[in-house]
């Protein structure tokens, strides 16, 4: 939505920066607000994107400024903020009165509840802000009083499944961004290194605070169906843990296990399509300007690429790379990343081929050839804007199928390796406990696949009836055949 | 072949701008057999004088917007010269080609397709001027404004979109991108065939006044006769690739000499409902231009057709004749199936046995001539063989004449006039005498 903002500064910047000038008051407003809800999270930020940094650099030879990275993201890491388990600490014990190391010393299901809660309201502010600022762009500082892309964004306000959509979407997204605040534990010490933890509770036995290694007090925590060996939905294990939907089999909590899992599906899902979406966009421009030879070969390269069976591949592909070390990037997401693009372009770059045929022709293609344009900015600037929506609607379609494909290998035991949190090993582990006690296992993170999924086509075809009414049918007539026409 | 001719009448008023000589434009055919390219131009001759306005007309389909774009090099010319300001820009290519692109611009036919709906008015209009470098940023917003002013929009529409505006106000925009660079010759394809009659004019006086004020050239490509005949100072009659005829568009249109251009000129309708207008209606579809006739391009329907003298025939016999001829046309043009073609290897019969039914259904309520007969018959045993292309060849033979085995030249038949027709050859008939005594009016008088 903030595409529309960007886009018109580059074209006319110069009278933009005379309107901001002209009027400065509702801009500044803003950008304060704006600046204190990113230094509210400043830190988390700061921590995840020179992480981010550092762990790429890791994995180049030599690691070059890897350490300074890391150093620089753990100092940020420190740094108090809003949405921090240091904040609003949801774990502690029951000391036979009251609660001991909670937030206020509240319940710790409340505490986490609250903390939970604070980073989807937190999440929710700052988008309501950044469309407000699109508001306030388009009143007060746009120099164009209507463009195409409103009509677009009019149309996707009022589609309710696509909205249905958005917002599973986002939940999902900011599930992944917060993961390591949204659960009630963090992956490092209760999935990665449980031994290497340890965890105060009450013994009400001995009726003293005892210390633990979280390992230990894992396996006293395991759900595994049978007898009292079950922590299920929305309960405390024996060492005064809360566990918002049950632990797994080896007793660690599955919702850490799901938000961290989210994590993997939203970075090889995002990935993948980024990369496939790259190529086919490129492809398809290339091949609407160009058509013949050029065309030939890709059509004949998609093929091949279309008849390899696809599956079969990723496991070959898993296995023959097992010790490289692109599969050691992220346990193998970065292979995945590679696998999913290099067989999902060729089905993206057929649904756009079409649409950039239909806009190669248009005459204002040739008024561009006309007056000595660049082929480059040709396509770009010409062509380009009319296939995006086309190649999003298909992205995130794709994009439910990878993280289905993902979750299936996970589940055959050749996806994302262990410790990595995984949903589809989730449903793989909790398979034989699905008729026990211990259903919630298998059953939430297969409810999650299909909600995310779901989600993801649903904002689809919010797009896809946002820029091309026509589509939809039933309500057309002139004015949607003009927006049609934006629409491309 | 006829550049002689050419050179012999090229004298002009004004200075020669554009100078297209035996020009050519195949289109190659699709698929990877290849097949026959469309001669979509096939060598064409004329001139356009600085300040002129040169109109192009004909059916669709004749190659005139194809020629058009080639002019601007839209289109790669397969062969022949362009020379504009006596630089050949058919040898231009690179940053020779982007520089002398500027002096070149055209106006497209339909304003809906011609303007990028993501793009503002000014973003539109300035984008030549980026492309070409022009001043600095603001000068060329400034520059913009301007034009906007010039073609009748306001320079507040600067950055409203084009789905704001009408058919009209759309068209005015392309005009002024088209003149953003300051060309000295515009190609308007079609500049207001989409448009409302009403605002038609508006359009039409706009070019008119901007040609006056920037000293502009242009091409004027139209099917609407009445425009052509409007705002054009010459005209050129286009037919399957093929100048017909070039001449000032008063003396064209008050006395055509190309058999062409009478077709043509006589289905301008009459404004006037009592007029009787015996329209000459040219008979059957114009030829493929994949596979064009051989002599004249106008051959297959040209009703002043010089016709064989050792045959005696009723009009009414060689009108039959043509219909005869041209479904054996058809008939060796069809793509044979697969399945045909197998069977034609493996010696299987593959004649068409609808042959003698043709025959019958052309000429069964005519006398024929008995060596007429004689010649059809003949050309019905090739059919029945399952050889079309023996059938058409022998037809030529003995049926064709002139028209359809030599190219014509370009006749001077007047101030600055050319007409591509046999007929104007000292042995033949005039095309208009030829008519009358035909039986056609000319109203030419």
């Amino acid at each position: 939505m903030m595409g529309t903002e960007t886009e018109l500064t580059d074209d006319i910047d110069q009278p933009l920066r005379d309107r901001l000038k002209a009027h400065p008051k509702p801009a500044l407003l803003w950008g304060i607000g704006l600046c204190v809800l990113l230094l509210l999270e400043g830190p988390t930020y700061l921590d995840g994107l020179l992480g981010a940094i550092g762990y790429g650099l890791g994995v180049l030879p030599g690691a070059p400024g890897a350490e300074a990275f890391a150093s620089a993201s753990a100092f940020f890491g420190e740094l108090p903020h809003l949405l921090s388990r240091e904040l609003i600490p949801n774990r502690g014990y029951y000391d036979g009165s009251s609660w001991q190391g909670t937030f206020l010393g509240l319940e710790p299901k409340y505490a986490w509840l609250i903390r939970f809660l604070l980073v989807y309201v937190y999440v929710a502010v700052l988008l309501g802000w950044l469309w407000y600022g699109y508001v306030l762009f388009r009143r007060h500082y746009r120099a164009a009083d209507w463009t195409p892309t409103d009509d677009v964004i009019d149309r996707l306000r009022s589609h309710y499944w696509g909205l249905f959509g958005l917002a599973v979407v986002v939940f999902f997204i900011t599930m992944a961004v917060f993961a390591p605040v949204v659960g009630p534990t963090t992956a490092e010490e209760n999935i990665q290194g449980p031994y290497s933890h340890e965890m105060q509770y009450f013994n009400e036995d001995t009726e003293t605070v005892e210390t633990i290694t979280i390992g230990e007090a894992n396996l006293g925590s395991a759900s595994r169906g049978s007898g009292d060996s079950n922590v299920g939905i929305w309960s405390y294990d024996d060492f005064g843990r809360f566990h918002p939907v049950g632990t797994l089999v080896s007793g660690k909590d599955l919702f850490t296990f799901l938000a961290f899992g989210a994590r993997v599906s939203l970075f090889i899902g995002l990935g993948s399509m980024a990369i496939a979406g790259f190529i086919a966009t490129t492809l398809a421009l290339v091949t609407a300007y160009y058509k013949g030879v050029t065309d030939l070969i890709v059509v004949l390269t998609s093929d091949s690429v279309q008849a390899m069976p696809a599956l079969l591949l990723v496991i070959l592909a898993t296995v023959v790379f097992k010790n490289h070390w692109i599969a050691e990037i992220y346990n193998g997401a970065m292979l995945f990343i590679l696998l999913f693009a290099l067989i999902r372009w060729p089905g993206l770059w057929r649904a756009v081929r079409g649409p950039a045929l239909q806009v190669g022709e248009q005459e204002w293609v040739d008024a561009a050839k006309s007056y000595g344009q660049r082929p480059t900015v040709i396509m770009r600037k010409h062509m380009a804007p009319y296939i995006l929506g086309y190649l999003l609607v298909y992205a995130s379609l794709t994009l439910g199928g990878v993280i289905i494909s993902v979750s299936a290998l996970s589940f055959l035991g050749l996806g994302i390796t262990a410790p990595t949190p995984e949903w589809g090993r989730a449903i793989n582990i909790g398979q034989q406990y699905i008729a026990s006690q211990s259903w919630h296992i298998s059953l939430i993170p297969g409810i999650l696949i299909t909600l995310v999924v779901t989600g993801f086509n649903a904002l689809s075809d919010g797009i896809r009836d946002a820029i091309d009414p026509q589509s939809e049918g039933a309500e057309g007539g002139a004015t949607g055949a003009a927006a049609g026409g934006g629409g491309g | 072949m006829s550049e002689s001719v050419i050179e012999t009448t090229s004298h002009q008023t004004g200075e020669t701008l554009l100078d297209v000589q035996d020009l050519k434009t195949y289109y190659e055919g699709g698929g990877l057999l290849g097949g026959d390219p469309v001669k979509a131009v096939d060598g064409v001759n004329f001139e356009i004088s600085r300040g002129e306005t040169f109109g192009l007309v004909g059916e669709s389909g004749c190659g005139k917007t194809t020629l058009g774009r080639t002019l601007i090099q839209l289109e790669t010319a397969t062969s022949g010269t362009v020379s504009f300001d006596g630089t050949d820009i058919t040898e231009l290519s690179g940053d020779d080609l982007k520089e002398w692109r500027r002096n070149a611009q055209m106006v497209f036919q339909d304003p809906e397709s011609s303007l990028n709906d993501r793009m503002t008015v000014g973003e539109i209009i300035r984008e030549p001027l980026d492309v070409h470098d022009q001043g600095t940023a603001s000068e060329r917003r400034e520059k913009v404004r301007t034009l906007l002013d010039q073609v009748g929009l306001m320079p507040e529409h600067y950055y409203r979109y084009p789905h704001q505006f009408s058919g009209g106000q759309r068209q005015r925009i392309g005009i002024a991108r088209a003149l953003a660079l300051e060309p000295e010759f515009v190609v308007l394809d079609e500049p207001v065939s989409a448009l409302d009659v009403s605002v038609q004019a508006q359009i039409l006086n706009l070019l008119e006044d901007l040609q006056e004020e920037f000293g502009l050239t242009y091409l004027f490509i139209a099917h609407d006769l009445s425009v052509v005949r409007h705002i054009c100072d010459r005209v050129g009659v286009m037919y399957l690739g093929n100048l017909m005829e070039v001449g000032p568009t008063e003396q064209l249109f008050q006395n055509p000499e190309n058999p062409y251009t009478r077709a043509l000129l006589s289905a301008i309708p009459e404004p006037d409902p009592t007029a009787q207008v015996d329209r000459i209606t040219l008979p059957g579809s114009p030829p493929s231009p994949r596979d064009p006739p051989e002599g004249c391009p106008f051959a297959t329907r040209c009703p002043v057709r010089i016709r064989p003298e050792d045959i005696e025939a009723s009009d009414e016999v060689w009108d039959r004749i043509r219909e005869f001829r041209d479904v054996i046309r058809e008939r060796s043009r069809a793509e044979q199936s697969i399945g045909e073609r197998l069977k034609e290897r493996l010696g299987f019969d593959t004649a068409l046995a609808d042959s003698e039914e043709i025959v019958d259904e052309e000429f069964s309520d005519v006398d024929l001539p008995s060596d007429v007969r004689g010649h059809v018959e003949q050309a019905a045993a090739y059919l029945s063989d399952g050889e079309p292309d023996a059938a058409r060849a022998y037809l030529r033979e003995v049926f064709g004449s002139q028209c359809d085995t030599e190219t014509p030249q370009y006749y001077d038949v007047g101030d600055r006039r050319m007409s591509f027709c046999h007929r104007h050859a000292q042995e033949h008939v005039s095309p208009g005498d030829e008519l009358r005594q035909r039986g056609y009016d000319t109203h030419d008088g």
